[in-house]
């Protein structure tokens, strides 16, 4: 009798620990072609963060009604779930999204395992060889087209005209200048702040932190002899990595275990507090130097009220500047090329109602409001669209020689492992990179190929 | 002879079929997957490949997964007691207080207890943030000097901050629940004790704590099993900053396995010894409840 009491008290107890720990679900996809009127078919649509505009998803949701009567529902997923949300959603057939946003770097590993419907058919219709190339290609299995580009951004500095100024130091028209340039204003650090660094960049940033690599020549990974190889060990991978972590020992003060998350902040310069002798305290300004996708201009600038009386950035050309990162080769250094892909989930049973948006997306009005909006267009007839201030010749400048993460079929479980972030933040540190290096190599390979 | 009683057999019934019919998809699935290779391809349709106790194997010869386990472990005794200890302070003042105090205290708990983890866990970050977070802030104009302190960096100080939020978060639960058990000690038997002399503390460790044994002992065993399988605030904290592999716990780590590197088959292999572990560390617990109540 105790026994049989103490047994169903565990099985209560095993009850309790596996709600924590339940597997995704694993349904078989089954595209239903029955389904092949667009007519009235609602669908939903996901999309990563919160780089597409509101106008733009207010845009897509009429445009779509007017094309079928059907309603188009759009949710929103963080980047950083992405892949989770992805890998659980995209196999089940009830619960898929129709049209999804997927990272560039995420989209191969997606396409690979047959979680995209075939859009080859449609690729002339949607622009063809106008798209931008390289999205493309990782949107590409075996010749057939998956996912094509949805956006292309990129990433350059933000710096602060004023105290590069008064630290002496001019705009940099090399790599080299530029390492050197940060040392120097971190050093002089004219306003004298604490703490402060002449170029921010968090230890776990790899994404900004990856132009190094690839300025001295380095890559993430190499494909040989059918089999995909992580070549932090590579000796140019390595000099870019010695002047990156060079720059985190003397001119960053960011965290080692800081990411790339808004480093507007710290190049901004109210929040400032009045201490009780007078004195102002600016809590939030203290670096001279930022790496930023291109729409992070909208939150750097002087505190101003607008008109309805809420505070707004407004850019400050006499104190704020932007310039594109150099390499050492009179081009631009090549960075990681931001911007995404969007496909069909090849689950979807309303394989016609997404195709239709799909046409939508892809089409000349849309690409042009894409541009206005700061996100360089996958069309590139319609690149002008982006407008030619400031922001808009360093978008285009710094993505002439962008570059993309591998296109492994494992590359998204890379970056869900976190182990890059991992690896950048121990050579922020200070560690040996040549150990480091050849220790996540060991462990990035595997992963890769996705076995 | 022995008669066999039907009755006690009969009421348990009803409440093992519905646990059953609950677990035995997803235990059963769990367990299939834990002996095959099951990647994303799987995922998307592909058959799996059984390999037997191939993924177990891996799982216990991989000294990553002992850290996480000892970590774990370690934490979730460390994290049940503190609760319990401070739960039955509150409790023991509750029940000390006036009337208008204990209203106060039990709003306040009721409130940390009620607020969503997600929304309190935003606030926590915002404290503990490195750059503005007011606790810098504070014990920089107290006069030690932590501007621009990173408290997630130092894998001991991330488990002081995850702690500090795990045990402000399951208090409440403690100490209601503590002070019920507390409003059954009659107060003629304390009564009678302090007229024969005893003190404060022989009355509260001969008398109240052997009359709300069973309470303490039940909130013990909720609270190590909740802290074992953590997850929402350890993900949190190290998605603000923190060294992924020195900080996982079996929670994130199992989640990081599966979902974010796609090996599910060693991620339900993993689940599969927290369920073995949980009812190992339970067992004990649950066989003394039985005792208490023969």
């Amino acid at each position: 009798m105790k026994r049989t009491i103490a047994m169903a008290a565990l099985l209560a107890v095993g009850a309790l620990t596996l709600s924590a720990c339940g597997g995704p679900a694993a349904t078989t996809p089954a595209a239903d072609p029955s389904a092949a009127e667009p007519a009235g078919q609602n669908i939903t649509l996901w999309l990563a963060g919160g780089d597409t505009p509101d106008a733009l998803r207010e845009y897509l949701k009429t445009e779509y009604n007017k094309a079928t009567g059907g309603t188009l529902t759009i949710e929103e997923q963080s980047w950083g779930d992405l892949v989770a949300k992805l890998t659980t959603s995209l196999p089940d057939a009830a619960n898929t999204p129709d049209v999804v946003e997927v990272g560039n770097t995420q989209s191969p590993t997606f396409t690979n395992v047959g979680a995209f419907a075939d859009i080859s058919d449609m690729y002339a219709e949607l622009g063809g060889d106008k798209l931008l190339q390289s999205f493309v290609e990782v949107g590409k299995v075996d010749g057939k087209n998956y996912t094509l580009p949805y956006y292309f951004g990129s990433r350059y500095m933000f710096y602060r005209k004023d105290v590069w100024k008064a630290a002496g130091v001019e705009v940099p028209t090399t790599l080299d200048e530029f390492n050197k340039a940060v040392v120097t204003i971190a050093e002089k650090n004219p306003n004298n702040i604490k703490d402060f660094s002449g170029f921010f960049i968090g230890g776990q940033d790899w994404r900004n932190g990856i132009s190094w690599v690839f300025a001295n020549g380095g890559d993430l990974a190499k494909y040989e002899n059918g089999q995909w190889t992580s070549t932090l060990s590579d000796p140019n991978t390595i000099k870019g990595l010695q002047q990156l972590q060079d720059i985190q020992k003397a001119a960053s003060n960011a965290p080692s275990t800081a990411k790339d998350e808004s480093p507007w902040l710290y190049i901004n310069d109210s929040d400032a507090v009045t201490n009780d002798d007078g004195t102002v305290t600016e809590t939030s300004f203290n670096a001279a130097t930022i790496m930023a996708p291109g729409w992070a201009h909208w939150s750097i600038g002087d505190l101003v009220k607008n008109d309805e009386g809420t505070e707004v950035r407004q850019w400050n050309s006499d104190k704020f500047g932007v310039f594109v990162l150099p390499g050492n080769d009179g081009k631009p250094a090549p960075v990681f090329a931001g911007g995404s892909n969007i496909g069909i989930s090849a689950a979807s049973q309303k394989q016609e109602g997404a195709r239709e948006l799909l046409k939508i997306i892809f089409s000349a009005e849309y690409q042009q409001l894409l541009g206005q909006n700061g996100l360089g267009p996958a069309n590139s007839d319609y690149t002008s669209a982006l407008g030619d201030d400031e922001f808009a010749k360093a978008l285009t400048e710094s993505a002439s020689n962008s570059k993309l993460t591998p296109a492994a079929p494992g590359w998204a479980t890379v970056e869900g492992s976190m182990k890059l972030e991992e690896f950048f933040s121990k050579v922020s540190d200070g560690g040996d990179i040549a150990a480091l290096a050849a220790e996540y190599d060991a462990i990035i390979t595997p992963m890769l190929n996705g076995s | 002879m022995k008669r066999i009683q039907i009755t006690p057999y009969a009421l348990l019934t009803p409440a093992i079929v519905v646990l059953l019919a609950a677990l035995a998809y997803p235990v059963g699935w769990q367990f299939w997957t834990s002996l095959t290779k099951y990647g994303l391809k799987q995922q998307f349709g592909q058959p799996p490949e059984f390999v037997g106790a191939e993924n177990y194997a891996a799982v216990f010869t991989n000294p990553e997964i002992w850290g996480v386990i000892g970590r774990s472990v370690a934490f979730c005794l460390v994290n049940a007691v503190v609760t319990v200890l401070i739960g039955m302070g509150l409790a023991l003042l509750m029940n000390a207080a006036a009337k208008a105090a204990r209203l106060a205290l039990q709003v306040a708990m009721l409130l940390a207890w009620a607020m969503p983890v997600v929304a309190a866990m935003t606030v926590w970050l915002w404290l503990f943030n490195w750059h503005h977070g007011v606790i810098n802030w504070l014990l920089t104009q107290a006069g030690v000097d932590m501007t621009g302190h990173n408290w997630l960096e130092d894998p001991l100080s991330f488990y002081f901050v995850a702690t500090v939020i795990v045990v402000w978060m399951s208090v409440p639960f403690v100490a209601f629940s503590i002070f019920a058990g507390l409003t059954q000690v009659a107060p003629e038997i304390l009564e009678a004790a302090e007229v024969d002399g005893a003190t404060g503390w022989q009355r509260f460790r001969t008398i109240i704590i052997p009359m709300i044994r069973p309470v303490l002992m039940i909130v013990l065993l909720l609270q190590v099993i909740w802290d074992l399988r953590v997850f929402t605030q350890i993900q949190m904290l190290q998605d603000a900053g923190a060294d992924y592999t020195s900080t996982n716990l079996l929670g994130t780590f199992i989640y990081r396995t599966g979902v974010g590197a796609g090996d599910f088959g060693m991620a339900a292999a993993m689940s599969v010894f927290v369920l073995v572990l949980t009812m190992l560390l339970s067992a004990p617990y649950v066989r003394s409840l039985m005792k208490e109540e023969n």
